[in-house]
């Protein structure tokens, strides 16, 4: 019989196979209702509508305090609240379940017997799981804009730091914003990959995942550790905000995502090894 | 000297106690003559090793030795010997203030430089010249400047938020090349005065100033200017004057929150030391701080003067910026979201860079000038002026209001909305005619920015005062120079000259007049090209690395792979295990050097009781687990796992696994399309041994244990392959099933192909089977067709019985273990 490893799990199938989970669904629907219920509560909840625009927080300066001056900053302040939580969580979802859930099944053994080689399986894993994971990264700006534009109109972005910017220079800032994102969240799709491998427990390596970026997040609130935060993966999940100044410095952007793209190839590498000498019992 | 010798016999003493404890930073206190009558309070900071290079750092107007220890201290502890002292007047000193003469503050710092030539612990450039910087905040920096225009022995030197030309910082006047003083800077002037004067009230009512600035102070205050004595005190105490004498490397700091000595006074001293010696190490910072401000940014200035000091005084190759310069609203903090100050570095100073133009459009700004000058437009607040401009801006954001525009008494002359971003670092100027119906006009410009709102930014409350006198009926034309000022306008947004009539902060006319204010040329303004600190190289060697990372993970992932056994070529024998052991971790041996050849056709039982180390030698034959040692070949090829030898072999193996989420069928198809054989499927043969009927179609999640066993079953059979490897095959299927699996697996093998199937019931197996492998604590017993072993063992025909005898004979293997 002609068999070929190259044709083992194809991309379509695995993609099917994720997205038929109701999991699946479930976790781009938290993406795409958050902008919905956050639009809702502002403009019909109790101190919406006073005269004059409404604000989400308490300051005139601050991202929070601008979210409601039309889609685009309503967009920038989606993301912002998104960022640590939601996205993290969803990112470590897709890329944590994906190898734990086919060994809590033991489906695993199966495709690795049938033999889908060790090193393809996980391949076709990670391009699944990445894809998925770009396209809730993708889904947050897209809808935040939409609800943000029927619910706020489409005034130009106006950044804390000043500066106001028409549409398209706008959406070309959110545009940067979610790439940077995206890569920013390479460490936690790493890491999540990289506890998917080592666990037979899916919501294990999710959670494990998940827990270790909000320890990391609270270790980055110490100031008195200084310089060590630089090296904290999660030290750069908001250095986005550079791109709302009037020119961008790239410079602390390159270097997170840099750094971030790093730590995930690290993991992902480290989970591949792992996985290629690891006796599969389950 | 006594206080010295003191505290030098308590530090041998202390040594002598404890010799492990030596504090050679030790702080020595010391009265010193520096001129007849005038003793002078210093300290001495020392530091582990000596000699050192010595820094003198100079205290602020009110101040003592005592309000800059902590520089002190921090400068001793980086190496350097430090010497502070309470300047005439102040502290523990004697003598009276001169605000930085030459012949008193001057020549008492420089009798400081002589005493430290003196000393042991100061490194030495040549006989009687200390190796020495010096530094200073706004009096003591005046008095840093003026001293290394003085004193060649100086190396290196600091001077922030000082003045450079002290009639400008009182008097100050922004029409270019005007010889007339400018309005008195009322407020700024009566709060040092009297911070003074009200200390020392007990030396009458100048407290310790020395007579002539007295005389000078109440005269400003009675007429408004200064008379051409009082022009001449302010000059000669001016370090701009002097600019041309000082040869020391010079670091200007200046902070933008400082109504009192702003931007523009070390711009102008900058231009001056640049013109006079070129080659001259000279660098420039504007921060955000400033009397007006906080000293937020005093550990990044701390840094900044401790990296210009060793790279001048220790000579460390250290690259220092020509210019940096703090953006107060520069980035977004990253732990609360607040606007939070950036500092950018740039390689010239804004005066290098070529001048850009801006067309402004209003083409006449009108207002009144109320008699006395009531109501008062606020701009900025001596000693609050941060929080004055913080609620300045906050009311303009808010309504549209700003407290340094008050309507009629201002104006704005602005420029169209703007279509690309505009940055302005450093001053700017405008030509403009000026009307009055009084022969004089006294007004304050700024540079300002609207947003589309209305809101108006004045950055930190700094304007520009303008007095001319001798106003023709036409008007008067003049070049106004705008503050120094870092400023973002984006787009949409108005650049804007503010012009207002009043302002608090200054002496103005006493009666009420209209001015008239034209632009005649455009907007002239300065740009700097920056970077954001510390960004540098950066900026291409991240990407790079990560790059390289993934290059790296790729060779990484691909050198630690498990290497593969060649292939073999064997006996006709379809499966052939060698040797075949698996020690686990824990040190379980669950496969002990089994070894048996299965040929074509055969239906071979893997027999043995519950872990005999059936599974796990399956397991190692389907490439799951890796073998401790030895090897399995597949129609002479070697297996590992994703072998393709594998891809010939259908696999049941410990219970059925299956996507819960989909149906039977579904797991069927998505399962063929996985595993990349092409070939005949023969999905309907296969769907006939499940016996699911309609229930195929059912999510699995639905399914009963017997009913996934038979999809299991059938999903190994997919495309027919040559091997079927089953393990437990009957487990959870009721009596009739078993039989017609049975049934099924006859008539797999009946076809040519190969069956192993692995079991704990032996009668099971025995109706089954061709051939026999039995196995025992991991161990292999027997092996052989299974007439042979029964025909063996004439006392009995089941083979559960012979089971039994043959590992009566083996207990002592399961005592080994």
């Amino acid at each position: 019989m002609g068999y070929s490893p190259s044709k083992t799990l194809p991309y379509r199938v695995e993609l099917y196979r994720q997205l038929k989970r109701k999991r699946t669904a479930i976790a781009y629907l938290f993406v795409v209702s958050l902008p919905v219920l956050v639009a809702i509560a502002v403009k019909f909840g109790p101190s919406g509508n006073s005269g004059g625009p409404t604000r989400l927080g308490s300051g005139t300066t601050d991202l929070i305090g601008l979210a409601t001056i039309g889609a685009s900053n309503f967009t920038v302040t989606m993301l912002y609240f998104a960022t640590p939580f939601l996205l993290v969580t969803v990112i470590a979802l897709f890329n944590g379940d994906t190898v734990a859930s086919e060994a809590s099944w033991s489906t695993l053994r199966y495709l690795l017997a049938s033999p889908v080689p060790r090193a393809r399986l996980l391949l076709q894993k990670i391009k699944v799981s990445l894809s998925l994971s770009v396209l809730a990264v993708l889904i947050m700006p897209i809808s935040s804009w939409v609800v943000g534009a029927i619910a706020f109109g489409t005034k130009p972005l106006q950044s804390p730091l000043g500066a106001t910017f028409t549409n398209p220079v706008a959406i070309s800032r959110i545009a940067i914003i979610t790439i940077y994102i995206a890569i920013s969240l390479m460490f936690i799709a790493g890491l999540a990959f990289y506890l998917s491998v080592r666990t037979d427990a899916p919501l294990g390596a999710v959670g494990v995942a998940v827990a270790i970026s909000i320890l990391l997040s609270i270790l980055d609130t110490i100031t008195a550790l200084g310089k060590i935060r630089d090296w904290l993966p999660v030290h750069y999940a908001f250095s986005w905000f550079d791109a709302l100044a009037t020119t961008i410095d790239y410079s602390v952007m390159i270097r997170g995502g840099s750094y971030c793209f790093i730590a995930g190839t690290i993991l992902y590498a480290l989970a591949i090894n792992r996985f290629a000498h690891k006796d599969v019992t389950s | 000297m006594k206080i010295r010798t003191i505290s030098a016999l308590a530090v041998i003493v202390a040594s002598i106690i404890s010799p492990s404890v030596v504090k050679a930073d030790e702080k020595v206190s010391e009265i010193i003559e520096t001129a007849p009558g005038i003793s002078i309070d210093t300290s001495q900071y020392l530091p582990k090793k000596l000699p050192a290079p010595a820094i003198l750092i100079a205290h602020g107007f009110g101040g003592s030795k005592d309000s800059v220890e902590s520089d002190a201290k921090f400068f001793a502890s980086k190496g350097f010997v430090v010497m502070t002292w309470s300047a005439r007047g102040f502290g523990e000193s004697t003598g009276q203030i001169e605000m930085n003469s030459i012949d008193s503050e001057v020549a008492d710092t420089r009798a400081l430089i002589t005493y430290l030539s003196k000393s042991k612990n100061v490194l030495l450039d040549g006989e009687g010249d200390p190796r020495v910087g010096i530094m200073g905040s706004s009096y003591g920096g005046a008095n840093a400047l003026l001293t290394a225009s003085h004193d060649l022995r100086i190396d290196a030197v600091i001077s922030d938020i000082s003045w450079s030309d002290l009639e400008q910082g009182l008097f100050p006047q922004s029409v270019e090349r005007s010889l007339a003083s400018g309005p008195f800077k009322k407020v700024w002037a009566g709060t040092f005065f009297s911070a003074v004067t009200l200390q020392s009230a007990y030396l009458g009512e100048c407290g310790a100033f020395a007579q002539r600035w007295c005389d000078a102070y109440q005269n400003a205050v009675l007429q408004g200017k200064p008379s051409p004595t009082d022009k001449k005190l302010l000059e000669s105490v001016s370090p701009i004057k002097y600019a041309s004498s000082i040869s020391a490397p010079t670091l200007l700091s200046q902070g933008q929150a400082d109504s009192l000595f702003p931007l523009s006074e070390s711009y102008k001293l900058a231009q001056e030391l640049k013109k006079n010696k070129t080659k001259n190490p000279l660098s420039m910072i504007w921060h955000a701080d400033g009397h007006d401000g906080s000293n937020a940014q005093a550990p990044y200035l701390r840094e900044q003067f401790l990296l210009w000091f060793q790279k001048h005084l220790f000579e460390r190759e250290i690259e220092f910026p020509i210019f940096q310069f703090t953006r107060s609203n520069g980035s977004i903090s990253l732990q609360d979201s607040t606007v939070i100050p950036k500092v950018f570095t740039s390689e010239n100073l804004p005066f290098e860079n070529e001048p850009k133009q801006l067309q402004l459009v209003t083409p006449t700004a009108a207002m009144i000038y109320p008699i006395g000058g009531v109501p008062s437009a606020i701009s900025a607040l001596p000693g609050i002026g941060s929080a004055g401009a913080l609620a300045s801006q906050l009311l303009s954001n808010l309504a549209g209001f700003s407290p340094a525009f008050l309507p009629g008494q201002s104006g704005l002359l602005e420029s169209a909305p703007l279509t690309e971003p505009i940055s302005i670092v450093g001053p700017s100027s405008i030509k403009v005619r000026i009307t009055s119906t009084e022969p004089d006009a006294t007004l304050f410009f700024s540079l300002v920015t609207k947003t589309p709102s209305g809101a108006i930014n004045l950055p930190n409350g700094i304007v520009a005062p303008v007095r001319i006198t001798n106003i023709s009926d036409g008007g008067t034309d003049v070049v106004v120079n705008l503050p120094a000022t870092i400023l973002d306008a984006s787009i949409g947004d108005v650049i804007a000259v503010g012009i207002s009539s009043t302002d608090q902060g200054y002496e103005t006319p006493k009666t009420s007049r209209f001015y008239s204010v034209s632009p005649l040329s455009p907007l002239t303004y300065q740009t700097s090209i920056a970077t954001a600190a510390q960004s540098s190289s950066a900026n291409y060697l991240w990407p790079l690395g990560a790059f390289a990372s993934v290059i790296l993970a790729a060779i990484f992932v691909r050198l630690r792979r498990p290497k593969i056994a060649p292939a073999k070529e064997t006996s006709d024998a379809l499966v052939s295990v060698e040797n075949l052991s698996k020690t686990y971790k824990d040190g379980h041996r669950a496969v002990a050097d089994l070894s048996f050849e299965v040929q074509r056709g055969q239906v071979v039982g893997l027999l043995g009781p519950n872990g005999a180390g059936k599974t796990t030698a399956l397991r190692m034959i389907m490439g799951l687990i890796f073998p401790t040692k030895g090897s399995i070949y597949l129609n002479g090829e070697s297996v590992y796992p994703g072998s393709p030898a594998l891809s010939n072999i259908g696999c049941f193996i410990e219970g059925p696994g299956f996507l819960p989420h989909l149906s039977g069928r579904e797991n069927l198809r998505l399962y063929w399309r996985s595993i990349g054989r092409d070939g005949e499927q023969h999905l309907d043969q296969v769907v006939a041994i499940t016996k699911l009927g309609t229930a195929l179609d059912k999510k699995v999640r639905t399914y009963s244990q017997g009913m996934r066993q038979r999809l299991a079953i059938a999903q190994s059979m997919l495309g027919m392959p040559d091997l079927l490897v089953l393990d437990e095959p009957t487990n959870g299927l009721d009596p009739q099933q078993i039989a017609e699996m049975r049934q099924v697996l006859k008539n797999y093998a009946s076809t040519g192909r190969t069956v192993v199937i692995s079991s704990h019931l032996l009668a099971e197996i025995q109706q089954t089977c061709s051939h026999v492998v039995l196995m025992h604590r991991g161990e292999l017993i027997a092996f052989g067709p299974m007439e042979d072993l029964l025909s063996k063992n004439r006392r009995s025909q089941s083979l559960e019985e012979i089971f039994l005898e043959l590992i009566g004979d083996d207990l002592v293997i399961g005592q080994e273990n």
